[in-house]
């Protein structure tokens, strides 16, 4: 189906090195491929290669040959391949650009030139396949980030390509989400459909997957079985084996499982492996001190919907408290809260002694650093350390010693001097964590801090959280990915539909089955792993 | 009713009623006309989005107010204010009831090339996303000390607010051009899922329009006509 030989490409901007470097691969009709590697591996500009945005959407060079379905991409426009090649991008928001979800996905198929009546067919399908019927007359744009992928990926599924390249799809998914597309996604390969998917976490897909490609600076490195290339170590290229996989490894067992159900009969009557205690251990409890933060009866609302309802919380010096919850929770609502971006309708919100109705958004900022998901929403300097420094300047709290820390903390040396914006997505939000510290504060309120990013980020990530912890500073994450907050965090808070369902010690939440479904939450896989084999000493 | 015109009807209407506000009607007609606009606007089920608009538009037409009679009397500010509030209201009954791909799509049919139609459709719906961006950038910026709170001291920071929102605008720009073509936006030869085509009541309400501006404009500027009418 698809044929790369000899690929090198690198886009147009002056200077630009081959982000493709020799590329030689063949996807065969009805594979499921993941592919993965460490950001900036050069897998999204592979996804774009497929449907010919490269070159001709991009221009760049490209060398080599790419065939699909024995069509060349490089003489044959776009127009022509996008109903062959379905392309899911990574940023959702930019792919709905209509009034309705009916006409979202109609676009595809009007270019398609198909008839009226065959338009509403495909509509009322693919709404059923996805269980969309009842937001087609919805605008796309007010619905969940789960909702608006689910959309995008209809547009796409109402062409019927044979190809599907999806870009990231999970990144900013909660678990029930991430299983609805992971099925729908199965059926279609079952149906035939060729299915490419890149992705970081392997937990999320390698059971699906009949294929596992790793990209390391532009080249292949691994190719092959996802059993065969998960036993391989995948840390040099900023990928954390499955759970499972770790703990096959740990136990030295003859065949390596990609699902928990797969590992428990062989696993039975073993010891917990130090892979999964470690799991769990990393987070000491908070030693008791003052609340940094008190939010006592806190309650919200847009519009007549309610958002928060009645949200008491208190964060102390030292913990490091994860906010989690499903697509739409309340949980970016809640941390608005805590430096007065939003102000309670009823009830109150107490900063370090102050009231958040009395004090302003700046004031507050020299107590807590919000760092948002997107960096790009603050970057307007052209040098790092220039974007570092503002606000400290601003509040008239600007420490060069303190400063210099933060950047050894947060490894930015080397990009003192560069422009923001031409940083990794990874470096950007380095820069913005450092840039919300600056002002001194003592909170430090980080909003999908994971999202999109690689094993190596992630590794650092818990390092730096792990230090300023320790030197007393209270941090908030708020995340979909359980399996860092599990690790990090000293303390989960639930939220489902605007209320904390319950708090506690992240493998003290997730035992307590009815507010994980309630929140629509799935345990961890290294805790799903030792509820099912009862092993109590990691359990406790 | 207003949902079942043909989107070109509507935007025929509703510019026909911008031309007719600046030709300077009596208040009589301005008030009937406006008087009708609500009763539509209370049939389409918007009554409370109308109003959460009104309390936007009440400020734009105070400031309004205020200017005219500093310049001219009360008597003509009030006037003024009325047909502002009168012509916005128009316009809110139209984005309420035509999407903007809807007008999109019946420009096309009606002749004008697709690319001229997308655009301005997909303008109309980049507003909202705008704005979020804009909301996005204030909390970001506000968050790390900048003070971007509404007022004059807000201009001293602009560029905390301008570059980000530029530097997002292309990006934005870059990544719908990237979703549109692999949905086929340059495809030639498209179709289209709804054929838009003019009904009885779209003739009606053009033509009913048509001889209510006809007449009050025949009565302002030449009362023997008003005579003969009455």
């Amino acid at each position: 189906m698809i044929v790369l030989q000899h690929l090198r490409y690198r886009y147009a901007s002056a200077g630009s090195d081959w982000v493709l470097q020799g590329i030689n691969l063949h996807i065969a009709a009805g594979e499921y491929v993941l592919i993965c590697g460490p950001s900036g591996s050069g897998k999204s500009t592979l996804c774009r290669v497929f449907n010919g945005l490269i070159p001709h959407f991009y221009g760049g060079k490209l060398e080599g040959k790419v065939q699909i379905a024995g069509l060349d991409t490089c003489t044959l426009p776009i127009s022509e391949l996008f109903a062959l090649v379905g392309f899911v991008t990574q940023h959702v928001e930019a792919q709905l650009f209509n009034s309705t979800v009916a006409e979202e996905i109609a676009f595809g198929l009007e270019s398609l030139g198909l008839s009226p009546s065959e338009i509403d067919q495909r509509i009322e399908e693919v709404a059923a396949l996805l269980e969309l019927e009842s937001l087609l007359p919805r605008n796309p744009r007010q619905l969940s980030g789960g909702e608006q992928q689910l959309v995008a990926i209809a547009a796409i599924i109402a062409l019927r390509p044979r190809v599907i390249v999806l870009d990231e799809p999970y990144a900013n998914l909660d678990a029930r989400n991430i299983q609805r597309v992971r099925s729908i996604l199965r059926q279609l390969n079952q149906n035939g459909t060729t299915i490419i998917i890149c992705e970081h976490r392997l937990r999320h897909i390698v059971a699906d997957a009949s294929r596992i490609i790793v990209m390391h600076q532009g080249q292949i490195v691994s190719d092959g079985p996802p059993r065969v290339i998960v036993r391989e170590d995948l840390t040099a290229f900023g990928i954390e084996p499955p759970p499972v996989v770790q703990v096959a490894r740990d136990l030295a067992l003859p065949f390596t499982p990609l699902q928990v159900q797969e590992l428990i009969p062989a696993i039975n009557g073993h010891q917990p492996p130090p892979s999964l205690l470690a799991a769990q251990t990393f987070a000491p409890p908070t030693p008791a001190s003052q609340p940094l933060i008190q939010l006592d009866q806190v309650t919200y609302s847009i519009g007549p919907t309610p958002i928060l309802r009645r949200v008491s919380l208190d964060i102390r010096a030292g913990e490091c408290l994860a906010l989690v919850g499903a697509n739409g929770a309340g949980k970016t609502t809640l941390i608005k809260h805590f430096n007065g971006l939003y102000r309670p309708q009823s009830g109150r919100v107490i900063v370090v002694d102050r009231d958040t109705r009395k004090a302003d958004v700046s004031q507050l900022a020299r107590h807590v650093g919000l760092a948002f998901q997107n960096p790009d929403n603050q970057f307007f300097t052209t040098r790092v350390w220039n974007e570092i420094i503002v606000g400290a300047h601003m509040l008239h709290r600007y420490d060069e010693r303190w400063i210099r820390e933060l950047v050894r903390l947060f490894d930015l040396e080397p990009l003192l001097d560069r422009s923001p914006y031409r940083l990794s997505g990874g470096e950007k939000k380095r820069v913005a964590f450092a840039a919300s510290l600056a002002a001194q504060a003592s909170i430090l309120v980080l909003d999908e801090p994971t999202a999109g990013q690689d094993w190596h980020f992630r590794q650092a990530l818990a390092q730096q959280l792990h230090v300023l912890r320790q030197r007393g500073y209270a941090i908030i994450i708020v995340t979909h990915d359980l399996e860092f907050a599990a690790r990090h965090a000293t303390r989960w808070i639930v939220i489902a539909d605007g209320e904390i369902v319950t708090t506690g010690q992240p493998w003290e939440v997730m035992a307590n089955t009815t507010a994980m479904q309630r929140a629509k939450l799935e345990p961890t896989q290294w805790f799903q792993i030792a509820a099912a084999c009862n092993w109590s000493e990691a359990l406790k | 009713m207003m949902k079942r015109l043909d989107p070109r009807t509507k935007l025929a209407l509703v510019i026909g009623y911008m031309i007719f506000i600046t030709a300077d009607p009596t208040e009589a007609w301005v008030l009937s006309s406006f008087g009708f606009i609500v009763l539509m606007i209370v049939a389409t089920g918007k009554v409370k989005a109308y109003l959460q608009w009104l309390r936007i538009v009440a400020t734009i037409a105070l400031t309004w107010i205020i200017v005219t009679w500093w310049m001219f009397d009360l008597a003509t500010a009030v006037i003024v204010g009325l047909r502002l509030t009168a012509l916005l209201s128009a316009f809110f009954l139209f984005f309420q009831t035509t999407t903007p791909t809807e007008l999109g799509n019946a420009l096309v049919q009606s002749g004008l090339p697709y690319w001229f139609a997308f655009t301005l459709s997909a303008s109309l719906q980049l507003v909202p996303v705008m704005s979020q961006t804009i909301q996005n950038i204030i909390a970001a910026q506000r968050s790390r000390g900048i003070p971007l709170e509404p007022g004059w001291a807000a201009l001293r920071h602009y560029p905390a607010l301008l570059v980000p929102l530029l530097v997002q605008s292309f990006r934005l720009a870059d990544e719908l051009a990237e979703a549109m073509e692999v949905r086929g936006f340059s495809r030639t030869k498209r179709t289209f899922r709804y054929q838009y085509r003019f009904h009885l009541t779209d003739w009606l309400a053009i033509v009913g329009e048509v001889l209510y501006i006809g007449i009050a404009l025949s009565i302002r500027f030449n009362p023997l006509v008003g005579i003969l009418v009455f």
